[in-house]
């Protein structure tokens, strides 16, 4: 394997003076991670063909293309689920890169609580025979929260974690006392209402897939169109300007198609959190800071992700069901605090 | 050229740079010189077109820098700022990799010449040996060369710096004037360098602009402009030139 500037992989290897990660090998040797892409695809799709088999019906393979069960329950949830991971991850690698802070998601950032807001209210409203009615309020509150947090996070130079997760915190808070207010007020609805304060795929349909599937594959496009931006920007506004990236215009552009995403995954599945910050963390755990590895990686492994605890949440105690967001958090939250707690030197 | 004509800036009511005129030729290796506060880093950053003037206009070759795109913009100027830091652990070689990226399409992959030129301009600010290294593997001055070798990078005609050697020990801020000097002479490249040490200006940089409340105290040549009247008025200490050195004493 012939690597840059004439040095050998073998060289490579003997010269312990460098502290170089298996990102590194990869990106001095110029492997393309194609072959890897396919691989994880295919391992994304057999896990969906897995999951779809297991659950509270059993099917064999061949029944199974048949039955209606399958067909119009299972299989939705599963497409659906696999796109709001791939949406959440990406969502949280753009974020991270934007707020230059590998601690944000969008659940974090009280994005997906602002979007659940909206959300509420087009119940209320009577809107929620639309699925376009619902995501449109959600899109609403969505932007308004990012619009608070930017400004929140505009100020100053460079913001500290701490300002910009306690505003999410508080965000969050602020919202689900709203939430709560709101039930108390409406309560013939307020099981459709708790449905949205904790996540679940168990309602998914297809009109779902089908109106979250055309917003997911575009928001995506968009973020993969500006990764070279997104690396940029982690170098911080000014120089990422003056390295050629039209900063304003790339992080407003980035930031609503993300929101848009968040937005329309939380009217058709409620609130998951911290998909965004598991995911992308973990990847880039293996392939370094790179957001043109980290991000087609978090679109397979954000779906694999959400794919697999959804698929826990409706087979670990059948018939019941556990809420989705309660076991993406179990995962993410203890993360989240490790996180927090290695960072706090550099902080 | 850079023309600024009649700039004047301030943050709130702290007036900074007040109807300033001044012009940087092609080539030249400027100085930019004044206490603390004086509006050297926001001159800076506004002939980088970071800043928008609230009075007058920096021109850079006939057009306003603000009409120009960030890319071409990008192309034509490269900035080092004052203290580099990301949380974000991209090495040294990936740091560099992002100054070709003026001269990218978006969706296209570095091509065999960028990884070409990175290596040149690593290798010209003997930083070629860290090129694995991450930002918290390095020491300040290795940063800050690493920093310089992005700018390179960027391939422009004219590199604004913001108090490069401000952290670095005397040996190494001789190796980053040193390395300047070179880039200026051969490769004829305008640099704008804002530093705070008189002797180091003196044996460096050909041309002065001292800033002074606001306004310009002196422009032109270095050697004749860092007078004891000169430093004096800016700085408020006595100086005394004996041959290459000036001696610095404070006032009594």
């Amino acid at each position: 394997m012939e690597l840059r500037g004439g040095v050998s992989f073998w060289s490579l290897l003997r010269d312990f003076n460098f502290h170089f990660s298996l990102f590194n090998l990869f990106i001095m040797s110029r492997k393309s991670h194609l072959p890897f892409y396919i691989l994880f695809t295919l391992l994304l799709l057999g896990a969906m063909l897995g999951c779809s088999m297991l659950g509270a019906v059993r099917f064999e393979w061949h029944e199974m293309w048949h039955s209606p069960i399958f067909l119009n329950l299972r299989l939705p949830r599963i497409i659906l689920s696999v796109l709001v991971g791939a949406a959440l991850s990406v969502c949280g690698a753009a974020y991270q890169s934007i707020f230059r802070n590998p601690l944000t998601d969008p659940y974090v950032l009280g994005i997906s609580s602002g979007a659940s807001l909206g959300a509420a209210i087009a119940i209320l409203l009577g809107l929620e025979a639309y699925l376009l009615g619902i995501g449109a309020c959600a899109l609403l509150t969505g932007i308004l929260t990012i619009v608070v947090i930017y400004r929140i996070a505009s100020i100053g130079n460079r913001m500290h974690t701490t300002t910009l997760l306690l505003t999410g915190v508080c965000i969050t808070f602020l919202i689900s006392a709203i939430i709560s207010f709101l039930m108390v007020l409406h309560q013939d609805k307020m099981d459709s209402i708790i449905f949205w304060t904790m996540g679940s795929f168990s309602s998914a349909t297809w009109p779902d897939v089908a109106i979250v599937a055309p917003i997911v594959l575009v928001g995506i496009g968009v973020v993969l169109f500006y990764l070279r931006d997104l690396n940029l920007l982690l170098a911080g506004s000014e120089t990422a300007k003056s390295l050629g990236v039209e900063v304003e215009r790339v992080k407003k552009v980035l930031l609503l198609a993300t929101t848009l995403m968040v937005a329309f995954c939380v009217s058709t599945c409620g609130v998951i959190g911290f998909v965004g910050l598991v995911v992308p963390h973990c990847i880039r755990l293996v392939c370094g800071p790179d957001n043109r590895r980290i991000v087609p990686y978090a679109i397979l492994f954000g779906g694999l992700f959400l794919l697999l605890c959804d698929t826990l949440a409706r087979t670990l105690l059948p018939p019941a069901e556990l809420p989705v967001g309660s076991l993406t958090a179990l995962v993410g939250a203890p993360l989240f605090i490790y996180l927090l707690y290695r960072n706090k030197k550099t902080y | 050229m850079i023309t600024l004509s009649n700039i004047s800036y301030s943050y709130g009511d702290k007036i900074v740079l007040s109807h300033l005129d001044t012009q940087f030729e092609d080539g030249g290796f400027y100085a930019i010189m004044g206490a603390n506060g004086c509006g050297k880093t926001t001159l800076l950053r506004l002939v980088a077109g970071l800043l928008t003037p609230q009075e007058g206009t920096v021109m850079l070759d006939s057009t306003n820098v603000l009409h120009y795109s960030a890319r071409q913009l990008a192309q034509r100027m490269a900035f080092v700022r004052q203290h580099p830091h990301t949380d974000f652990e991209f090495s040294a070689f990936e740091t560099v990799l992002m100054g070709r990226n003026p001269y990218q399409h978006r969706l296209q992959n570095e091509s065999e010449a960028d990884w070409q030129i990175v290596e040149q301009c690593l290798r010209q600010t003997n930083t070629w040996h860290l090129r694995f290294a991450k930002p918290n593997e390095m020491s300040g001055g290795e940063l800050q060369r690493v920093m310089i070798a992005r700018a390179l990078a960027q391939q422009t005609s004219i590199l604004l710096l913001d108090e490069p050697v401000s952290n670095l020990d005397i040996a190494h801020q001789f190796e980053i004037l040193d390395l300047l000097r070179r880039i200026n002479r051969e490769q004829h490249k305008t640099i704008l360098l804002v530093i705070h040490d008189l002797n180091m200006a003196w044996q460096y940089c050909d041309r002065l602009l001292l800033l002074h409340q606001g306004g310009i105290q002196y422009q032109g040549s270095t050697r004749e402009g860092l007078t004891p009247d000169n430093i004096a008025t800016v700085f408020g200490v006595n100086a005394t030139l004996t041959g290459d050195n000036i001696h610095l004493s404070p006032r009594h």
